[in-house]
């Protein structure tokens, strides 16, 4: 059974890597093809679909994996959306709710919107403007994993260390629809961060504690009818959406399917047999590795791989020996070799030398490391380092736990005397991220973005701002003033090809100080039963796999 | 049974309540001294006569041997180590290079093709020599169980048994606590607890890390206690009644050289027996743990995490299931063999009783 952590990433922020660890969601989707339209395909039909686990939470506000985010993409509308489509036009920002694109301040710090008149919530409440603000506060309420994304607002702190009792950055006028958004500092990835989830607007009434048995009123083509948590959920039409909301939010295509009705079935390999026997019509996590060749070759019509925007690395701690010489780095880099850990994921995983990955703004291929043990031995005798005693991190979540055998038997090679500490997966991350840990050396870690700006990588994972002593993610604890110092002036500015240039110069910058060593793009799989439009599914490649565009053939 | 020379109607007819014993002895003639015999002499001449015993007994050994060896075979035929992992490389089967690992993940099964004998797991590593290791550590853990489940019992079993009273209440019930719980569900929250939650176990000034097979070795050990303290506790409540315990107490010897001088070497043939059948139980529990997760923690492997491992490959790559369960069945069918067999000979009596004790335990 392969478990990829569903996630979309192990945020950078505190708890959450924690929260994202536990829920090793599968992540499996599917993708592609390019019509966003509602106008191709069959309307209609009820659809089954078999997950592993539940996903987190069905609360637009507390979700944070892969799975739960899917079930919202087309029921849970944000200010703003990403597109519905698969490769890199699907990472396109465009309006969800709000009539267009903010308005954003030349300072950079005042985003307006413009809320679309008219719109109803599932149960027939009308959807005002200040429900945006209460949205927001009971994303602090209820202590989510998404609130570090929103505290760069003017008075989101305070609000949230209960010093407010509303977030003075926030203005909304409910007469007008219109939207103010105050910043501290300028950021170039705010446009993102309202596009995810997280601030998808519900009732003002919603409880602030996690919904998930009955989830809150939807704006979107969707509305979860029933949520049996554990069990299964239901997908239904959103009464409301033919009626008023379909012509008011035209970017969200109106789904194909009437219903669909996500079960949980434990077993991977019961799951692979119900798709093949067509008794379920999509499974969202891929099938176990064993069996990938069987359905690969029988059935090519209707099985796909779909690269993830993720990266998986081994981090080595840059400020220890033996990792603090840039030659021992350069070492492990080359003697790592993708094509084998290609292996070691059964295939579900495209090699990589860099820190960001395909479908990410910024990404430029490269590789400084190409494959070769011999020059790997050449420079760690010319470090000829003292200290050879090392532990070598991985959790115990297949095969991660066979990439840490692989890195372990590689450092062996190497002539260090490598110790692996095989850690369990609900505990990893924290564990790592705790720098009281000992024997922090060398170790697995992967990130899957959060949304498409290459920031959700450098700025968590590889900037020296973000060295924390608990729940840290910047595990080689790189720390290289200058590109600090490039990567925070990135990141005030918004994305654009001068930037995303920018970030492919930091992506190579990083790769030469090798503080990671890069090794793949994690792939899931579509696999749908015979009665699907299969070249229909699109694969997000933020939201992964879209719901509404599954259509009976 | 027809030309067997010490069949039943030449059993010493002095002996009216063990006739249907076997002595493994003829009987002397009439007139004729009798020579003295040792009762381990006896044990050894009725278990040299059970050749199905014999034979799974010498199982074992070859088993043990073959993990033994592992380092040689290692070094001179495989060429590779338990840990070395060979993803990339190809192999050459019949003129034709071969993956040893597939694009897809998928390791080469077993064939007579030098290096990978019984095939590779799915990191390209080399599944003889890993099932030679791994094997060492089962048997390990299952032999040091062993030691640490008898050296309970007999201390606690004695000390119920001498004393009985409210010594007796407070072990005897404290054992019924953890007869209670059924052996897999407690050896799983102990793993669990002690093991996967990465906390390990402090005893005092010892300190186990949490991936150290002494763990398992621990759990496994403590959890079989009751199993074999009771009976022995049985023992001797019967022993302390007897002529000799008496006679000590009439010499004046103290309670501890009365536990452990007088009655202890008269429970040494039950101890025999049931460490030999306990090593055969650990090293199933140990499989049964490592394949939930709660035993042997990597980077060690046992024959159960090999199992456990393998499972992912079940439809692609059976051998890697298949061969360390095979494995695990023959070690602990010859033991459990051998162990029969050597109760038979050890104590021909204690099989009426431990059938009772299974009978009433079953109940």
């Amino acid at each position: 059974m392969s478990w990829l952590r569903g996630v979309c990433s192990r945020t950078g922020i505190g708890a959450v890597a924690a929260v994202a660890g536990l829920a090793f969601v599968a992540v499996g989707l599917t993708s592609c093809g390019g019509g966003s339209s509602s106008t191709s395909g069959t309307q209609g039909g009820d659809l089954n679909f078999d997950e592993t686990s539940y996903p987190d939470y069905l609360d637009p506000q507390l979700s944070y994996t892969v799975d739960g985010w899917e079930a919202e993409y087309n029921t849970y509308i944000p200010l703003l959306t990403f597109k519905h489509a698969a490769g890199s036009a699907g990472t396109e920002v465009v309006p969800g709710l709000a009539k267009d694109l903010p308005t954003i301040s030349t300072d950079g710090k005042t985003y307006t919107f413009q809320l679309q008149q008219g719109l109803k919530y599932s149960d027939g409440t009308p959807v005002k403007a200040s429900d945006f603000q209460s949205t927001v506060q009971r994303m602090f309420d209820v202590d989510s994993g998404g609130s570090p994304f929103y505290t760069g607002i003017v008075g989101a702190a305070d609000y949230q260390s209960g010093k407010a009792s509303s977030i003075s950055g926030i203005k909304t006028d409910d007469s007008t629809g219109k939207i103010t958004i105050q910043l501290t500092k300028p950021d170039g990835q705010f446009e993102d961060e309202l596009a995810i989830p997280f601030t998808a607007l519900v009732p003002p009434d919603t409880p602030a504690k996690d919904q998930t048995p009955n989830p809150p009123p939807s704006t979107g083509p969707y509305m979860i009818s029933k949520s049996d948590p554990g069990h299964q959920f239901v997908l239904e039409r959103n009464p409301e959406w033919a009626k008023t909301n379909e012509k008011l939010v035209p970017d969200v295509p109106t789904p194909h399917a009437d219903k669909i009705t996500e079960t949980v079935v434990k077993n991977l390999s019961s799951q692979t047999t119900q798709v093949e026997q067509n008794s379920a019509d999509f499974m969202i996590d891929p099938p176990p590795t064993d069996r990938i060749p069987e359905v690969e070759s029988k059935y090519p019509d209707r099985f796909r791989k779909e690269t993830t925007v993720s990266t998986y690395y081994f981090w080595m701690n840059v400020t220890t020996p033996p990792f603090d010489d840039l030659k021992v780095r350069q070492a492990v880099n080359y003697a790592i070799d993708p094509a084998a850990l290609q292996r070691v994921y059964g295939s579900l995983l495209s090699p990589t030398q860099q820190v960001l990955p395909p479908n990410m703004p910024g990404y430029s291929k490269f590789e400084l490391y190409p494959h070769d043990i011999n020059k790997a031995k050449q420079l760690l005798q010319q470090a000829n380092p003292s200290d050879k005693d090392i532990t070598v991190w991985t959790d115990d979540e297949e095969p991660n736990d066979r990439a840490g055998a692989y890195l372990q038997d590689v450092l062996k090679q190497l002539g260090f005397n490598a110790k692996l500490k095989i850690v369990n997966g609900a505990t990893y991350f924290t564990t790592l991220g705790d720098l009281k840990t000992p024997n922090l050396d060398i170790g697995f870690s992967d990130w899957f973005q959060d949304f498409p700006h290459p920031n959700d990588f450098f700025g968590i994972l590889l900037n020296g701002a973000a060295i924390h002593p608990t729940n840290n993610n910047n595990f080689s604890q790189f720390d290289d003033k200058a590109l600090n110092k490039e990567m925070d002036t990135l990141a005030q500015q918004q994305l654009n090809s001068s930037t995303e240039a920018g970030y492919a110069a930091v992506d190579k910058k990083v790769m030469e100080q090798a503080p990671w060593a890069p090794y793949g793009n994690r792939e899931v799989t579509t696999f749908t039963s015979d009665r699907i439009n299969f070249d229909g599914v699109i694969f997000s490649p933020v939201m992964q796999q879209d719901f509404g565009s599954f259509s009976v053939k | 049974m027809a030309t067997d020379p010490w069949a039943p109607p030449y059993a010493d007819p002095t002996l009216p309540g063990e006739v249907e014993q076997d002595t493994g002895i003829p009987p002397a003639p009439a007139g004729v001294p009798v020579e003295g015999r040792s009762p381990w002499y006896l044990a050894y001449r009725r278990l040299r006569r059970n050749r199905v015993a014999l034979f799974f007994g010498a199982l074992f050994i070859v088993i043990v041997l073959f993990c033994l060896a592992a380092p040689l075979w290692a070094h001179l035929v495989a060429h590779t180590g338990p840990d070395t992992n060979h993803l990339t490389e190809k192999i050459d089967i019949n003129g034709q290079p071969t993956d040893v690992v597939n694009v897809d993940g998928i390791p080469i099964g077993p064939g007579l093709h030098g290096k990978f004998l019984l095939g590779a797991d799915a990191n390209g590593r080399d599944v003889m020599v890993r099932l030679m290791y791994g094997g060492r550590t089962s048997i390990f853990i299952g032999v040091m169980a062993a030691f640490v489940t008898t050296i309970l019992a007999v201390i606690f079993g004695i000390l119920a048994a001498y004393y009985r009273g409210w010594t007796d209440a407070v072990i005897s019930r404290a054992m019924d606590v953890i007869w209670a719980f059924p052996v897999l569900l407690l050896g799983i929250a102990l793993g669990t607890a002690l093991s996967v939650s990465g906390s390990g176990l402090v005893l005092g000034p010892i300190h186990i890390a949490d991936d150290s097979i002494w763990i398992p070795i621990l759990i496994i050990g403590f959890v079989y206690v009751p199993y074999m303290a009771r009976p022995i506790r049985g023992e001797v409540l019967a022993l302390r009644e007897k002529e000799f315990v008496e006679a000590a107490i009439a010499q004046g010897a103290g309670t501890m050289r009365i536990m452990f001088s007088e009655i202890l070497p008269n429970l040494v043939s039950t101890i025999i027996v049931f460490f030999t059948l306990n090593i055969a139980n650990n090293m199933l529990l140990e499989s049964a743990l490592s394949f939930l997760g709660a035993g042997v923690r990597p980077p060690h492997s046992s024959w159960g995490s090999m199992v456990s491992d393998g499972y992912e490959f079940l439809y692609s790559a059976p051998h890697l299931t298949i061969i360390p369960g095979l494995m695990i069945v023959l070690t602990v069918l010859s033991l459990n063999v051998f162990g029969d067999g050597l109760r038979d000979a050890l104590d021909p009596r204690a099989k009426v009783r431990l059938e009772a004790a299974a009978l009433e335990e079953s109940h």
